[in-house]
């Protein structure tokens, strides 16, 4: 298959989001016919709180240049208050990459509402231009997983 | 006439839908009729809702999903009840179900209907702020995702010329522009009518300047305004000029004259709008023009303290009524009676009133069809009130939310369930009624 | 047995059909060989939410004998239930199923017909990828005891009782005090609405003691809860003797009412015992004494004040009742003692829309002196207090109404303890969520109703019960089972060290303590399935099923690929 010529990155990019809030922004991203980078990979979870450090960086380690987190605007969250708990875990995990070696900037937690659609596909945009500055994920398979 | 467990509910907003929920949770049958050709109801046009400046669609959107998608609730949109006969436990209700143009199952709401339609008109559901064609889905977001062709603007409907551009647009063969009203008849149980309410008419008072100067705003344009999802995607730009407003002024208590009580909601909501400017414009400066700060409950007067003197000027006036706006070069001049007795004025670029909820303006019509009476403000009355009861005047007939008086969405919600407990509990009763009678007789 | 994913790709007319390019997908996929001995079945349909698109996959399902499906079209959250549906019409079971959406996610977002082809390709892949480890859920229905218990004999705990009982539920009203009624009882002079508190509370004593469905505890407190929607243990204890009764419930209502706030904590207010300042309450006992309203001294007062918004300040909250109740005082102190001087003092007007203007303007009527005053405070019987305008003043009265704030009752706390759920920051249950579920709470099962949760009056109590009793009636129903949540978390007893880290993140309580194994247990009737308790775990202990991390890393690994 036709793929970027070797001198343009290409970020890949994965985004975590939650069920009931950013994902019905992507959703409304897509009946609005926003654009949305098609190197941006988004997989659904129930809430932002399920996803653990060992998710995040395995994501690293199997390639990911980037990393978005999303969901409810704390709160707001479906789970009363799961989003406070990922923002904690957060903080955490980013101390964590600086260890690793991992720019802290390539993972990024966003609120976005479920009435936001306008504001996922700029959130995602946004990211990605980062993501393209930041350049290739420099510990992309360095640990077998 | 045989005992029927279902229900027909009038009014698809979060009371409606709420109650229908419930109800289908007990596998009854639920009807539930609405009028716009959408369900949701009033809260989906806020951005944010009060105290806890929650997203609406957040909230609502899933309840929205839920009704549609549950076997047991038969929804249906833009479509009104014709006419209410019978009594508990064995109601008959006439539906009528408007001619829609486009088919609720052959439709995957992808939109490409919108662009051919040559007619533009103003966007009622986004209170005219944006355009919509004659085939048109109220807002971004709708649910059922279906559009509407509004056979008053449409050329071919209306008869104005020969079009069929949104037909041929269409890959699904879902528009149909020969659809006509359907008339169904359905049999039920109990009745809950959640129909909501209304803001005041502004066009009412000439001094304040709505609808004539374009910088003077209901408290509904605000919230789409403000909105991610409505006409400016939140951007918060004036009517007209559209540049942005660096003086606002709140004026509380509008209609409360007029309407002879307080809706208890206008307050709250005010301050969420001092929230919202503090957080899309930090530089403006706001001021609320008020009388009683009424802010009921538990959570809602920290909401308020919460503000501080950077977030807004509080301006008391003993006389809300003698409060004027004009037109001053591109700006707007507000007066107001201070305490002291003088007029105050200020000089401001924008102006939003604080509208007092008052009756919908279809449940006159409403209430004469289901043969239930309205209070001395125009709501649906209550009979049995000492037990709580939300029976209407008509045996069998509930009310819930917003359509038995001015009140938040808790509150709303509360009544929901209530009015949806008792609609059981009356089917029970006419039940064991109707069996005594024929084990009597 | 070897697996046979059947991948279905729905055109949506040309949503996606002219978006990707749909025959090299399924060329794509065929060649692709990262799926090991798996055999693909991938085929494209028109509409395979139409009817007969259903048709045509429930037939695919059990004609191929497929033991996966994936569906590539729109987004879960328009027809995942759909497709759920067609896997429950067959042998499949629906948790070896997966909706990709590549509408709203690819086709609708990326012009680019070849790079939109490419992600639809790689988000089937990882769907694909994903459904294989999947594994099959099965439901689970649990048995229900339709029973209810009411904590509190107010009217709200009262009316909830009543409204069970007329559905035929059995239930049990555990009242702490010797008599049933609740505050509402001591409102005798004061009406709410056109009706009197007391004989609204009286009327439902009678209804109570006269229902058979109806057990009634008085001065019985609650020592230990145990269970969950459904299926409750619940410990009586007697304060009388102190003998313990068990009862079983599927649900509690927690209808305990509130107290009111002492003027005299606020700096403020300063007056003793010894004078005549009282609360409206006291004032409805007067009313309906013998000797009537007096003084402490004996004779009549002559001139009276009413100041409202006591501990308005101080709890930061308004209780949105008490304007009404003073307008009432107001107008029953005129009618009771004639001549007598009233003199209002009040800050904000708060009433109730139902009551409107006329009681305000009744009280005009009367010839009640209104002030609206920025702030006030007493000295004794003596009113010191700031007009809008600024001007500040003292005026002295023989008897002096203040309109304390509802306050929590003082036994909340505890109740809120032994039912696990939480206080908000007024020290009132907190609700479920406040606006969409004011009625429920964070535990399944315990539900709140009227002013233990917050200010409010009497009618409105009433209506707050019977919600909470029309949600119970819709959710236990009697002689049918309640299905709870199958994608849940489960602990695998073999890795928990038992430290309870996820006991403290679960804001349902979800998750017990077994003390006799020392590990930590998902009770899978109340879990939601949020995942939160899986990041607190340092063992490697949990697992959310339906989102375990090896199905989510296998959408990763196809994401990047």
């Amino acid at each position: 298959m036709n793929r970027q010529t070797d001198t343009e990155f290409t970020p890949k990019i994965v985004g975590f989001l939650c069920n009931w809030c950013t994902y019905a922004a992507a959703d409304l991203a897509g009946t609005s016919r926003l654009k949305i980078p098609s190197t941006f990979s988004v997989i659904r979870v129930m809430c932002s709180s399920r996803i653990d450090h060992n998710l995040l960086l395995t994501t690293f380690f199997k390639g990911a240049d980037g990393i978005l987190v999303a969901g409810c605007h704390p709160g707001d969250c479906h789970y009363g208050e799961g989003n406070y708990y990922a923002r904690r875990r957060f903080a955490l995990l980013k101390k964590v990459m600086e260890v690793l070696d991992i720019d802290a900037e390539r993972l990024q937690l966003s609120w976005i509402s479920a009435a936001e659609g306008h504001r996922y596909a700029e959130v995602v945009g946004k990211f990605t231009e980062k993501i393209r500055e930041l350049g290739p994920n420099p510990i992309k398979g360095s640990t077998r997983f | 006439m045989s005992q029927n467990g279902s229900v027909l509910i009038i009014g698809a907003g979060i009371a409606g839908m709420k109650a229908a929920l419930m109800l289908a949770g007990a596998s009854r049958k639920v009807h539930l009729v609405e009028r716009l050709p959408i369900i949701g109801g009033k809260v989906i046009k806020n951005e944010e809702s009060f105290p806890n400046m929650e997203c609406s669609t957040c909230m609502v959107a899933p309840v929205q999903q839920a009704v549609l998608q549950n076997p047991d609730i038969e929804t249906y949109t833009y479509s009104t009840v014709d006419r209410i006969d019978g009594g508990p436990g064995c109601f008959s209700a006439v539906i009528r179900k408007k001619a829609r143009y486009i088919s609720l199952v052959d439709c995957i709401g992808c939109g490409m209907c919108f662009d051919p339609c040559p007619v533009s008109l103003a966007n009622e559901w986004e209170e005219g702020l944006m355009p919509r064609k004659a085939v048109y889905v109220p807002c971004s977001g709708s649910l059922p995702n279906v559009p509407v062709i509004d056979a008053s603007s449409c050329l071919h409907l209306s008869g104005k010329q020969e079009c069929s551009l949104c037909a041929e647009s269409c890959a699904f063969e879902a528009v149909n522009l020969d659809d006509s009203d359907q008339v169904i008849e359905i049999e039920v149980g109990s009745v809950i009518i959640a129909t909501g309410a209304d803001t005041f008419d502004l066009s009412a008072l000439p001094n304040l300047g709505y609808g004539i100067l374009p910088s003077v705003y209901s408290p509904f344009e605000f919230e789409r305004l403000f909105a991610s999802n409505g006409p400016t995607q939140g951007e918060i730009t004036l009517r007209g000029s559209g540049t942005v407003p660096r003086r606002i002024a709140i004026v509380h208590c509008i209609g409360r004259t007029e309407a002879g009580y307080c809706s208890s909601v206008c307050c709250m909501y005010s301050f969420k709008f001092v929230r919202f400017l503090r957080h899309k414009l930090p530089e403006a400066e706001v001021f609320n023009i008020h009388l009683d700060v009424c802010t009921p409950g538990k959570s809602y007067q920290s909401f308020f303290t919460s503000l501080d003197d950077r977030d807004t000027t509080m301006l008391f006036t003993p006389s809300i009524d003698d409060v004027r706006v004009t037109e001053n070069g591109p700006s707007l001049t507000l007066s107001y009676p201070a305490p002291d007795g003088n007029t105050r004025e200020i000089e401001v670029d924008m102006v939003i009133l604080a509208a007092a909820m008052v009756p919908d303006r279809g449940l006159g019509e409403i209430a004469q069809m289901a043969g239930i009476q309205l209070d001395r403000h125009g709501f649906v009355m209550t009979v049995d009130r000492e037990s709580g009861s939300l029976q209407t005047s008509r045996d069998g007939i509930f009310v819930a939310g917003t359509a038995e008086g001015p009140k938040d969405i808790q509150n709303t919600v509360i009544q929901a369930e209530s009015a949806a407990g008792q609609a059981l509990e009356a089917m029970s009763a006419a039940a064991a009624v109707n069996k005594e009678r024929a084990s009597g007789s | 047995m070897r697996a046979k994913v059947g991948v279905y790709i729905c055109e949506c007319g040309p949503n996606i059909a002219e978006k990707v390019d749909i025959d090299g997908i399924i060329a794509g996929l065929s060649e692709f060989d990262g799926f090991g001995e798996t055999e693909l079945v991938v085929k494209k349909y028109g509409f395979l939410c139409s009817k007969s698109g259903r048709e045509f996959l429930e037939e695919e399902i059990r004609n191929l004998g497929l033991t996966h499906l994936v569906i590539g079209a729109c987004s879960p959250r328009d027809h995942d239930s759909t497709f759920k549906g067609v896997c429950g019409r067959t042998d499949l079971n629906p948790y070896l199923y997966r909706i990709i959406n590549i509408r709203e996610h690819c086709s609708w977002v990326i012009d680019d017909v070849e790079k939109a082809t490419e992600k639809a390709e790689s988000y089937l892949r990882g769907g694909i990828a994903r459904v294989l480890r999947q594994s099959e859920l099965f439901e689970n229905p649990i048995d229900v005891n339709p029973d209810v218990l009411v904590i509190g004999g107010g009217v709200a705990g009262m009316q909830a009782a009543l409204s069970l009982a007329a559905e035929d539920r059995r239930v049990s009203i555990v009242e702490r005090s010797d008599r049933l009624g609740g505050r509402a009882l001591e409102l005798s002079g004061l009406s709410s609405g056109t009706f009197r508190g007391s004989d609204i509370a009286a009327g439902q004593v009678e209804s109570v003691m006269g229902n058979p469905y109806i057990d009634v505890f008085l001065n019985t407190g609650v020592s230990s809860v145990i269970g969950f929607l459904g299926n409750f243990v619940i410990e009586l204890l007697s304060d009388e003797d102190g003998a313990t009764t068990e009862i079983s419930s599927g649900a509690i209502i927690a209808a305990t009412g509130c107290a009111v706030y002492d003027p005299s904590l606020s700096g403020s207010y300063n007056y003793s015992d010894r004078d005549d300042v009282y609360n409206p309450l006291e004032i409805s006992r007067m009313l309906s004494s013998e000797g009537g309203v007096a003084l402490r001294s004996g004779g009549r007062p002559e001139n009276i004040a009413l100041v409202h918004c006591a501990g308005r300040d101080e709890l930061n909250y308004c209780s949105g009742i008490c304007c009404g109740v003073m307008m009432k005082t107001a107008l029953l102190l005129k009618e009771s003692i004639p001549g007598v001087d009233i003199t209002e003092f009040y800050r904000d007007i708060c009433v109730p829309p139902h009551e409107g203007r006329q009681l305000y303007e009744s009280v005009l009527e009367a010839g009640v002196d209104l002030v609206r005053v920025e702030s006030a405070g007493l000295s004794g019987t003596t009113v010191s207090f700031r007009e809008k305008s600024g001007v500040e003043d003292q005026r002295s009265f023989d008897m002096v109404v203040t309109a304390p704030a509802l306050i929590p009752s003082p036994d909340t706390a505890d109740i809120a303890l032994l039912l696990g759920i939480p206080l908000d920051d007024t020290g009132f249950f907190q609700e479920a969520h406040r606006m969409t579920d004011p009625s429920g709470t964070t535990t399944d099962g315990v539900f709140i109703a009227g002013t233990s949760q917050g200010p409010r009056g009497i009618l409105d109590s009433m209506r707050f019960a019977r919600a909470s009793a029309g949600l119970i009636l819709t959710r236990l129903i009697i002689g049918e089972k309640l299905v709870p949540e199958v994608a849940v978390s489960e602990i695998l007893e073999a890795y928990c060290t038992g430290c309870g880290n996820c006991l403290e993140v679960c804001v349902y309580g979800a998750i017990y303590s077994d003390g006799s194994k020392g590990v930590s247990v998902v009770n899978e009737a109340i879990c939601r399935g949020c995942g939160n308790c899986f990041g607190s775990c340092p063992s490697g202990a949990l697992r959310t099923k339906h989102f375990t991390n090896t199905q989510l890393y296998r959408e990763v690994d196809e994401a990047l690929r």
